[in-house]
């Protein structure tokens, strides 16, 4: 079967397998299928050796984080990303029928209503306050109530998101308070950008996720810059050029920045921090901005004035949340999490950074005190909350 | 049984579900197809089932399984391995050891570690690090190869100069031999009784049995480290000022070479400011006490000069230094960037006749029309030619095949052996005959088999064809890429 993929990219990994340490999946199991060369080459049985796509190749895709640790690890410069999303979409748009394949395409497609986002996370905040939703469910305790977030201007929009908006927006309204002490105006884009698709787009759903980038595209006009406090997100926003291979999706793309990057190219406008204390912190890289933005040093040069930084030692190796992968695959993430889980212990650090709200949703579910780095700003330039 | 469906040879899957449960033994055919390579470039045969046993105790029923059912066991870890070592030849049982990867026990008063032979070599050094030790045997693979691999095919690394290859640094093994029983070859104590069968076991490829523990020796880290990087304009002149660095009475830590087309490679990758134009450039590491370290740098970087460097950089701080490294140790993955397959050797020459061996090389490649890139631990004439193509333009490998012999012959010619660090494996195995008499092929025949009579342990490998009873025949079809 031919999936799609680019011979050149398929033939260009030299099986030398420097990115098995790197792959979260890999260093669980020790299974060569659950690694990306295992991967790269069950992709090569099928596209170029004619195998047949069976339950055992899907599991070898399916079980794949897509968190590219892989990427920046090959030397060879394999594009480990673009042969899976090409796997993925292959392998939907085969199933496209399937049972299977409806629920997620549908469970994902709710994503980009925001409406049911909002009440589907307040249902789960209440069900889990009544004892309803099971423990392995892998969420912390969910805010029952979210305070409004109001536009302060228009220099900059800020992306808002489904889930993040609708469970963690005391980061949006951290996000909101820094721009603006900085002199910069946030404008909202409202619920028209709620989902950017990247869950669609994991999931091999193409359609669906250019569906939701043009939705997102209109809901944000104009030539400011497009602010994302999200890691996956950004990295999926910053992707529309491609994803719909237009010019306006390419110029739309070119407009976003992840909030660390926006405020590292701004640090002299970045107020002090109110006292002299320095909080300690472990910063735990996301994978989609360590490994596909490539922009994890912004994170560190943004908190360096108000955080003492402490490094983990699992070289940005991934938590294990990956989107929906820690509900999907919910055996393997909960593995992953446990070697990051470790990690954190080691730095010996009480308060986790990460700039991601898969991942910090992922260990606080696991009992990790993790905020984003634009809450430990907001904080510092305040001088609340207490304790931290 | 077909190689494209789950097995259907019960009795055998059954025994071994009995051992490891089912979730630890994989029979389905797009898993078990997986395995057919390592690093290196043969593509064996799909093994019948593939295990991962996480204790010594369940290594050692595995392995009485498989004698029961009368079927060869190939024990692979990572699969980086570059000379095919657990490549399955015929339909054998793959043990794979990832899952054994417990650091057991570490002794820094006798600078002892035990470990498990699925740890990772780097992560047994990152682990030790902050108390001041590291484990010496740094191969390119570093950071994916396991311990037990290294036992395996006693790998080297560029500070292997100043340390010595992994028998160095072994110690002690727990082993299961081919009939299930468990020994314990070496030990901590100075000096063990009996023979010194450890080691006859390390550099054994699987052919002797499976490595369940190993004792490993930490080396504290240097209290200071300079690296050099010299550029040149000529090639002779790098593989010289080798020599001559040696002949000055410095032992670096580490002394390699890479050639101009490789720095570019490796440029791409890791920019760490390798000068793209430079025909050669040699990497050098001292380290000792600070005064002595400055001392070193300097007569280094006067005898670069005086063989005609062109610039000498001294990496600044860790960071820089880390960068340089990791330039190093990723050559063979970089050069996919120039052409997607490699077929690498692993000769070993004097050094006083690198300048020779390196021209000859270049000339047998020029003469094949193939591209060569050389990268390789000059300090102990352990070459590493790269010839690089494209396996799917049509008769390329024959050409590469027919290259990578004459520069097998070269070597052995110059007085070298056929491999320094990386094994025979199912790769180098039809070369042995030219490096060794029959009488010495026998003799090591003779003394595998006092290990494995049954011929169970990693059969096809090491020895060639032939060399003793009930040796499976040539490469499977097709195995050459």
């Amino acid at each position: 079967m031919n999936l799609g993929i680019d011979e050149d990219e398929l033939a260009s990994c030299v099986n030398c397998g420097l990115c098995l340490p790197h792959c979260p999946t890999f260093r669980v199991t020790g299974a060569e299928p659950l690694s990306p060369r295992g991967r790269i080459s069950a992709m090569r049985g099928v596209q170029v050796d004619g195998e047949v796509v069976d339950g055992a190749f899907v599991e070898v895709i399916e079980t794949c984080v897509q968190c590219l640790g892989c990427e920046t690890a090959c030397p060879s410069g394999v594009p480990f990303g673009a042969l899976m999303g090409a796997t993925r979409a292959s392998l939907a748009s085969k199933r496209r029928s399937g049972h299977q394949s409806r629920l997620t395409r549908a469970a994902l497609g709710l994503l980009g209503a925001h409406g049911a986002v909002l009440a589907g996370a307040r249902a789960l905040a209440l069900g889990q306050r009544l004892r309803v939703v099971p423990r392995r469910v892998p969420l912390p305790l969910l805010p029952l109530r979210q305070e409004r977030l109001r536009s302060t201007g228009s220099d900059v929009w800020l992306f808002t998101g489904c889930v993040m908006d609708a469970v963690q927006r005391d980061i949006h309204q951290a996000s909101i308070r820094v721009l603006d002490r900085m002199g910069l105006g946030v404008s909202l884009p409202g619920n028209e950008a709620s989902c950017c698709g990247a869950l669609s787009e994991h999931a091999g759903l193409t359609d669906q996720a250019r569906r939701m980038a043009s939705g997102v595209m209109k809901a944000m006009p104009g030539e400011s810059p497009i602010v994302v406090n999200s890691a996956g997100c950004g990295a999926a926003l910053k992707n529309y050029g491609q994803l719909l291979a237009t010019g306006e999706a390419e110029r739309f793309s070119a407009r976003v920045h992840d909030i660390c990057e926006f405020l590292a190219q701004r640090k002299t406008a970045l107020p002090p921090p109110s006292s002299a204390r320095r909080t300690t912190v472990a910063v735990q890289d996301p994978c989609h901005l360590r490994h596909v933005q490539k922009l994890h040093e912004s994170v560190r040069a943004v908190l360096q004035p108000y955080a003492r930084l402490i490094e983990l030692d699992d070289e940005g190796l991934c938590c294990g949340a990956g989107g929906s992968f820690s509900i999907l695959h919910a055996d393997l993430a909960v593995a992953v999490r446990e070697l990051k889980l470790r990690a954190i212990e080691r730095s010996g650090a009480a308060l986790v950074v990460s700039a991601n709200p898969g991942c910090s949703l992922f260990l606080q579910a696991a009992g990790v005190d993790v905020v984003h780095p634009v809450q430990l700003i907001d904080w510092a330039i305040s001088g609340g909350p207490d304790g931290r | 049984m077909s190689a494209t469906s789950e097995n259907s040879d019960t009795p055998l899957v059954d025994d071994l579900r009995a051992v490891l449960g089912r979730d630890r033994v994989t029979v389905s055919g797009t898993e078990r197809r997986l395995y057919r390579t390592d690093a290196a470039h043969q593509r064996g045969d799909t093994p019948a089932v593939v295990c991962f046993p996480s204790t010594t105790e369940e290594v050692r029923s595995v392995v009485l399984v498989c004698r029961k059912h009368g079927r060869p066991f190939v024990p692979r870890g990572s699969g980086t391995g570059l000379a095919g070592g657990a490549v399955p030849v015929g339909s054998p049982v793959v043990i794979v050891t990832t899952r054994m990867n417990r650091v057991v026990d570490v002794d820094l008063e006798e600078r002892v570690a035990w470990v498990q032979p699925g740890v990772l070599n780097l992560d047994l050094t990152n682990l030790v690090r902050p108390l001041g030790f590291h484990f010496a045997p740094d191969p390119s693979s570093q950071q994916a190869c396991t311990i037990g691999g290294n036992v395996a095919t006693n790998s080297g690394g560029p500070h292997c100069l100043r340390y010595g290859v992994t028998s160095a640094h072994v110690v002690g093994l727990e082993v299961v031999l081919p009939d299930g029983e468990v020994v314990e070859l070496g030990g901590p104590e100075a000096e063990p009784a009996c023979f010194d069968l450890r080691g006859a076991f390390i550099g054994s490829e699987g052919t002797m049995g499976i490595t369940t523990q190993v004792a490993v020796r930490l080396t504290p880290n240097p209290p200071a480290v300079m690296t050099l990087l010299l550029a040149f304009d000529d090639l002779d002149a790098a593989a010289g000022c080798v020599s001559g660095i040696i002949a000055s009475g410095i032992i670096p830590a580490a002394l390699e070479m890479m050639d101009g087309e490789m720095v570019s490679a490796v440029e791409d990758f890791v920019g760490a400011g390798y000068p793209r134009d430079a025909t050669a450039v040699l990497l050098v590491e001292v380290e000792g006490l600070p005064g002595g370290v400055a001392d070193e740098a300097e007569r280094v970087s006067g005898v670069g000069y005086s063989f005609g460097a062109r610039s000498v950089r001294i990496a600044e701080d860790e960071a820089e230094r880390n960068l340089l490294w990791k330039g190093r140790k990723t050559a063979f993955g970089a050069v996919a960037r120039i052409m997607p397959d490699y077929y690498l050797h692993d000769t070993v020459v004097p050094r006083s006749r690198l300048v020779d061996v390196l021209r000859k090389v270049r000339e047998i490649a020029r003469r094949h029309r193939l591209l060569v890139f050389n990268v390789f631990h000059a300090g102990d004439g352990n070459l590493h030619p790269l010839l690089v193509f494209d396996a799917r333009e049509a008769g390329v490998a024959e050409r590469v095949h027919a290259a990578g012999g004459e520069i097998v012959e070269v070597s052995l010619a110059a007085g070298g052996v056929l491999s320094g660090e990386h094994g025979i494996g199912l790769e180098k195995r039809e070369y042995m005959a030219q490096m060794f008499t029959q009488d010495d092929l026998d003799a090591q025949a003779a003394v595998r088999m006092a290990f494995d009579p049954a011929g169970l342990a990693n059969p096809g490998k090491v020895l060639p064809a032939g060399s003793r009873c009930g040796e499976l025949g040539d490469l499977p079809a097709g195995a050459w890429i």
